[in-house]
């Protein structure tokens, strides 16, 4: 008996090793400098960890203020972009469109893009079967709140958007000075996002075509209930992403904050006299019986089409983005709570802990499990800095009250993309339904 | 008779060659300016003449000719952007200028009692970078931490934002204001100490007040500097671009609040390079008709002007 045991445990890992070798591939090309520009903090340590395994690949890694500017004047100057770039998943068909990629097939086949990353992720970083690079935070929404608000106003966290409705109302009527939750004015992913988690999308790519209907039940749906709840006067909208919101978050006059789960590293530098104040949950369901969950932001590391070592390139983003001893570092150093990648399951036990910020609780299992919630893709359309500033201008407008029920800026905006996409020289263009 | 006809000759001749090796001497001189202008000015704008010739799709480029004007002349978007310029144009630039003057009256007044020190305190904002000044900016119009808050919560108005669309332009205009109108009296006053005494003096003789001489004798000695200055901040107005989009972060605004931001965000957040370079071509373009118009209209009049004080 004890002689099977160890021979399966020989197998075993023997069959975890070839796994592994048939996952990273080995490097056979002259000894290289590849270079790359990311702003997740401390990539390094990652880095340094590849190179021990792989000492003939050196990463040269870059940070800018101005990625997205640096990344459009390098591409359309024909030159000068490094072999691996972080993109938001929002921005990457944009830059597949744009031809700023090249395909890592040869190095990561389809078949283990999706054992490592799964289908959904295929959205993110592939086009029409091309594999352009890999995935690696999670942007599945999660519902930030304040335990101390919560506490004080007698509040029970809610499960369904029932329950976030009526927790809103008694708090507005107890504390009519403080806001419950404001979504943004704009922020084009994160109402899509509220569309993804209620199940359904507004725009999608296949076969060539890119598809647009914002007009769709279930968009009409979510946005006729936000209005409702505008209308009624116990949720807010307001600019996101400015000193006004930052003072909000820190001094406690919002109780709620929906968005990305890697938010997480973002209260905990730029809200810090918040510490242990704030909480985090599933967001609350659309559809109880079968929950769901959409994304905001989150990115991905694409070889670009500059590269002049696609290989070494390739292997390095699959490696950095999958490998446990590169996600333990991502989870550790640059405080990404989950990674997108299937193997960050080997490791979340591991990293997963009572967090001090949050009042110790245990926030990556949560956010772990509101990231598996997200179980469907969802693919940008192309032109995505056009399809954020005109909703930001129609929100505008709802909040001037230019514009009276806020479910009309749904075929307003349509227009507006559509009009656009045609600007910018797109036809194939197909309205009205998606795929 | 004949010698010095001859005379006459001999000197031009040598003058002439003076002339060459004098001008050979200039551009000697101006040789770091002109390389700069050339490999800075000239040649990006050279390069911006092709470019927007051309379509673009990613880094794919293809020569269309005149298209993109074609294009621009239909796109509302880019004529709408003009609306602020404008503004700015028609109420800042002369409010400044002639708040300016008066202080520039003032400097000249005050000369022996702190002049100079008012000068320095005047002059201070137009030392800090308008994107730093937009942030400091942010945050007084912020709705949460402005320092006028209390002060509107007093009054009652708790509710109200400051920065809201509307009002945009005339916190604009407040803080092209602040920045410019210090170092605009600067310039002003320095041409008013040009002005030669005895006309003031002779004036102060015949019982005549500070504020008459300052109007009437010494205003129309300015008109020169003030054109100058008039067209800079015209050409200052016409590519704002700073403020508005350090304050685009508390307050929506569109991609073409300004002619400026709208080339701006057409390049780098659109990545439509071709097409924000035929942007700033017509800009360019209207920004020196303008400027060239004033500049002779303004010296037709200042010619005429000018032989009407003098006796």
């Amino acid at each position: 008996m004890k002689r099977i045991i160890q021979i399966a445990l020989v197998l075993l890992l023997v069959g975890s090793a070839a796994l592994a070798v048939d996952y990273y591939p080995k490097y056979k090309g002259k000894p290289t400098t590849i270079t790359m520009w990311a702003w997740t903090s401390n990539e390094n340590y990652s880095i340094e960890e590849f190179q021990k395994l792989y000492p003939n690949i050196k990463v040269v890694w870059e940070d800018f203020g101005v990625h997205y500017e640096k990344v459009q004047t390098a591409l359309s100057a024909g030159s000068g972009l490094p072999d691996v770039l972080m993109v938001e998943y929002s921005y990457g068909p944009q830059f597949m469109d744009l031809g700023a990629f090249q395909p890592i097939n040869r190095w990561l086949s389809e078949k283990n893009f999706k054992k490592l990353y799964g289908e959904a992720a295929m959205g993110w970083c592939a086009m029409d079967g091309k594999i352009y690079g890999t995935p690696q935070d999670s942007g599945a929404m999660a519902m930030f709140y304040r335990k101390d608000l919560f506490d004080q106003y007698g509040l029970t966290v809610p499960k369904t958007r029932k329950e976030f409705i009526e927790q809103a109302r008694k708090f507005k009527k107890a504390a009519p000075h403080l806001k419950f939750f404001a979504a943004p004015i704009g922020n084009a992913m994160w109402w899509i996002g509220q569309i993804w988690e209620a199940g359904g999308k507004v725009c999608d790519y296949s076969d060539g075509n890119w598809y647009i209907n914002f007009t769709n039940p279930v968009a009409v749906e979510v946005f006729e209930t936000w209005g409702k709840w505008f209308d009624e006067g116990v949720l807010d909208l307001e600019m996101w992403w400015n000193a006004d919101w930052y003072n909000s978050l820190n001094e406690g006059t919002t109780a709620v904050v929906e968005i990305g789960c890697w938010f997480a590293e973002w209260l905990r530098y730029n809200a810090p006299d918040a510490k242990g104040k704030w909480r985090v949950a599933i967001p609350p369901q659309w559809n109880p019986a079968k929950p769901h969950n959409g994304m905001i932001g989150g990115s991905g590391f694409y070889v670009t089409s500059h590269s002049k070592n696609p290989e070494a390139a390739a292997i390095f983003v699959n490696w950095l983005n999958s490998h446990p001893a590169s996600l333990k570092c991502l989870h550790n150093y640059s405080n990404l709570p989950i990674m997108v990648s299937t193997r960050y399951e080997e490791v979340i036990e591991e990293v997963a802990g009572p967090d001090a910020y949050f009042g110790d609780q245990n926030i990556s299992e949560t956010l772990w499990e509101a990231h598996q919630l997200v179980n469907t893709t969802f693919v940008a359309l192309p032109i995505m800095s056009n399809v954020d500033e005109s909703l930001s201008l129609l929100i505008q407008d709802y909040v001037d009250g230019k514009i009276k029920r806020f479910a009309d800026i749904l075929p307003r905006w349509e227009r507006e993309v559509i009009k656009t996409m045609k600007e910018f020289g797109y036809s194939n263009v197909i309205t009205g339904k998606l795929p | 008779m004949m010698d010095e006809m001859m005379m006459d000759k001999m000197m031009t001749k040598r003058r002439m060659s003076k002339k060459t090796l004098a001008s050979i001497k200039a551009y000697l001189f101006l040789a770091p300016f002109l390389l700069l202008f050339i490999t800075m000015v000239v040649y990006p704008i050279a390069l911006g003449a092709k470019l927007s010739l051309y379509g673009q799709r990613g880094a794919r480029m293809w020569y269309i000719g005149l298209q993109n004007f074609a294009t621009i002349f239909q796109d509302p978007k880019f004529w709408e952007s003009f609306r602020i310029p404008f503004f700015l144009l028609t109420v800042q630039v002369p409010l400044m200028l002639f708040s300016a003057m008066i202080i520039a009256f003032l400097y000249e007044k005050m000369e022996k009692h702190g002049g100079g020190l008012y000068r320095f305190i005047y002059y201070l904002p137009h030392t800090i970078p308008g994107i730093v000044t937009g942030i400091v900016w942010s945050y007084i119009f912020s709705d949460s931490m402005s320092p006028f808050r209390p002060v509107l919560d007093l009054l009652g108005f708790s509710g109200t934002k400051i920065l809201t669309r509307p009002n945009l332009q005339f916190i604009l205009l407040l803080i092209t204001l602040w920045a410019f109108t210090g170092y605009t009296a600067f310039v002003i006053y320095s041409s008013l100490i040009a002005i030669p005494k005895a006309f003031s003096e002779q004036a102060q003789l015949d019982g005549a007040t500070f504020w008459q001489i300052a109007f009437k004798i010494k205003m129309p000695f300015l008109r020169d500097v003030c054109i100058t200055l008039f067209i800079f901040n015209a050409i200052g107005a016409i590519q704002v671009f700073n403020e508005p989009w350090m304050l685009g972060k508390l307050v929506v605004l569109p991609s073409n609040y300004t002619p400026a931001m709208y080339i701006y965000n057409s390049a780098f957040a659109q990545g439509r390079f071709t097409y924000a370079a035929a942007m700033g071509l017509i800009l360019a373009l209207l920004t020196f008709i303008f400027s060239l118009y004033i500049l002779r209209n303004a010296t037709k009049q200042m010619l005429t002007g000018e032989s009407q004080l003098l006796p």
